[in-house]
């Protein structure tokens, strides 16, 4: 089967802005795939472009085989597209199960609405008017809105800003179960646990260019960097001292960098046992798909040891 | 996979219905488009009703008791706030909040959107009209005689207007600024058009004749009041004025809060 999503060589820009500049990624089946990146680094402009919002200045898109930007073909492409975008925007007159109640009208093959209201963790609001449902539960029916049309792909743009933790874990959820019954999920996010949690892949976007895709276990190298393993120096002892190279970070602790950790820690350890010593506030880690995150975008200046730490 | 399918007209005309009966919903829930659109007309009748009476003719009125005079006019308001005024606000908020947005994103189709407004507007100024007449037999103004008439002025004005109201809408860039600009435009328009006081000049009325509220007024005091058929040249003054709106909004129309 074909993919999902096929993007190549897209490009857009606002004025002399270059919001997009030469972005492709696919999407397959089936697949939770995110776009990660810092506010303005041009994931909602690409996904606008996705959903028909935004025309292209250049590249291919492909939404379920069809151009996004093709009127004749519209109507067909949103009969099987969801989308729930960064903005609330729900009537504040009608009452939660109306407002899911209108939408499914306009699909040839909806959902059932009091499922996906329950689904939504909306079942004890279903007869409330929007208007007096708090912002986390306008956001949760946004969600509903955005699948009761039952369709193949959906577009969730930063689908969980401004939600407390457990609301954010059943918002995971959902989607997850929608992955499960087999649709295709493509969203943004600028939380690096929520990519990581969901996605099965992940192009990290700054600047208007995606600077790295892949799994978030190997994005950016993550898979191959080098093990971290940190500590309180000694008292008495000095970096010479050691029998590791190791560089000294600002709070305090050391830094080794290893392709051998099983071996460097033994090492290190029998140095630190031999002077009847230890080795205090020892972590063992590799990057975090937050240091990657933050390498790629830029964002890392306060973070001297990471910098060089990997390649 | 789901081929491209062409949906069938039975389903159009469904889905047609479906828009109107929550657009109905969602204008009836609000209080202020409920009261400020739809009582305030019956209201200003029903004030008129206890100012005038039972009067009898008077040559002010072109001859008419006053009340058969603002019957017609205060109809034509009506139309007015519920086609114009209102359409221009409601989607002025919607495009702001990105509900038209939304409604974009959703496989409802533009003109089954629009339609369903249209015909939600105009349902909405049936009523009011009825209930503007219904005033009016109170204090003893007579049912007319032509209603096919005026039927036709009322579908002509309703859609004319609701044209114009989507052409403010798309002219707009905020919702703040779309109450202020509706009324700006409609208030010496009305004024003008004789809505409120008869016009005896003959100059103001070529010239309000030449824009859009006038002929409408024109249109329905003719088979409200005098017992005439359809006043061609008003509808077509109408009409023509329509179009210039439906030109505009089809041009300049956004769904997206934000510019391209």
């Amino acid at each position: 089967m074909s993919s999902a999503v096929v993007v190549a060589g897209l490009d857009k820009n606002y004025g002399s802005v270059r919001a997009v500049r030469d972005v492709s990624f696919t999407v397959a089946r089936g697949e939770i795939f995110a776009l990660l990146g810092p506010n303005g680094a041009g994931k909602t402009t690409t996904l606008e472009v996705l959903e028909g919002f935004r025309t292209r200045d250049a590249g291919r898109a492909e939404v379920l085989g069809i151009d996004p930007g093709a009127r004749a073909t519209a109507r067909a492409l949103r009969e099987r597209v969801g989308l729930v975008l960064q903005d609330i925007a729900v009537e504040p007159y009608l009452t939660v199960r109306e407002t899911v109640a209108r939408n499914a009208g306009y699909y040839p093959a909806p959902r059932d609405v009091d499922e996906v209201i329950a689904l939504a963790g909306l079942a004890g609001q279903a007869r409330q008017k929007v208007r007096v449902l708090s912002g986390g539960q306008q956001r949760r029916l946004d969600l509903a809105l955005g699948m009761i049309g039952n369709p193949e792909l959906l577009f969730l743009d930063e689908p969980t800003t401004g939600f407390d933790p457990s609301a954010r874990r059943g918002a995971w959820q959902i989607v997850r179960a929608l992955r499960e019954a087999g649709t295709t999920i493509v969203l943004t996010t600028h939380y690096m646990d929520e990519a990581q949690a969901l996605a099965d892949r992940v192009a990290v976007m700054a600047g208007g260019q995606i600077v790295a895709q892949g799994t978030p276990s190997a994005i950016g190298g993550r898979d191959t960097a080098r093990t971290r393993i940190r500590f309180a120096l000694p008292r008495g002892s000095t970096l010479g001292d050691l029998p590791a190279a190791a560089v000294p970070g600002d709070d305090g602790l050391v830094t080794v960098q290893t392709t051998e950790p099983t071996q460097t820690l033994h090492r290190l350890t029998g140095w630190a046992l031999g002077r009847g010593t230890v080795l205090d506030r020892l972590t063992v880690d590799r990057p975090s798909l937050e240091d990657v995150y933050l390498r790629l975008t830029g964002d890392d200046e306060p973070a001297p040891v990471l910098e060089g730490s990997t390649r | 996979m789901t081929a491209v399918t062409t949906p069938g007209r039975r389903r159009d005309l469904a889905l047609l219905w479906h828009q109107v009966r929550y657009e109905q919903l969602s204008f009836w829930r609000n209080p202020q488009s409920a009261f400020f659109t739809f009582v305030f007309p019956v209201v200003i009748i029903v004030l008129f009703g206890a100012l005038f009476g039972h009067g009898a003719g008077s040559s002010y009125f072109y001859g008419l008791p006053a009340l058969q005079y603002y019957v017609p006019t205060i109809a034509a308001v009506s139309v007015l706030g519920s086609c114009y005024s209102q359409l221009a606000i409601v989607l002025a908020l919607r495009r702001q909040n990105g509900i038209l947005k939304r409604v974009r994103g959703t496989p409802l189709p533009a003109w089954a959107y629009f339609l369903g407004l249209l015909a939600h507007c105009v349902m909405v100024s049936v009523i009011d009209v009825a209930l503007i007449v219904g005033v009016g037999r109170l204090y003893g103004v007579p049912l007319p005689g032509n209603w096919a008439a005026i039927a036709v002025a009322l579908l002509l004005g309703a859609a004319s207007f609701c044209a114009l109201g989507v052409a403010v809408a798309s002219l707009i860039r905020n919702a703040e600024a779309a109450p202020p600009v509706v009324q700006l435009v409609l208030f010496p328009l009305i004024f003008v058009s004789g809505t409120y006081f008869p016009i005896h000049s003959a100059m103001l009325n070529r010239i309000a004749g030449a824009l859009p509220v006038r002929p409408f007024n024109q249109a329905l005091l003719g088979p409200f009041a005098h017992h005439a058929g359809l006043d061609w040249k008003s509808l077509g003054v109408l009409l023509a004025w329509g179009a210039v709106g439906a030109l505009v909004a089809i041009r300049r129309f956004r769904w997206d809060p934000r510019p391209q």
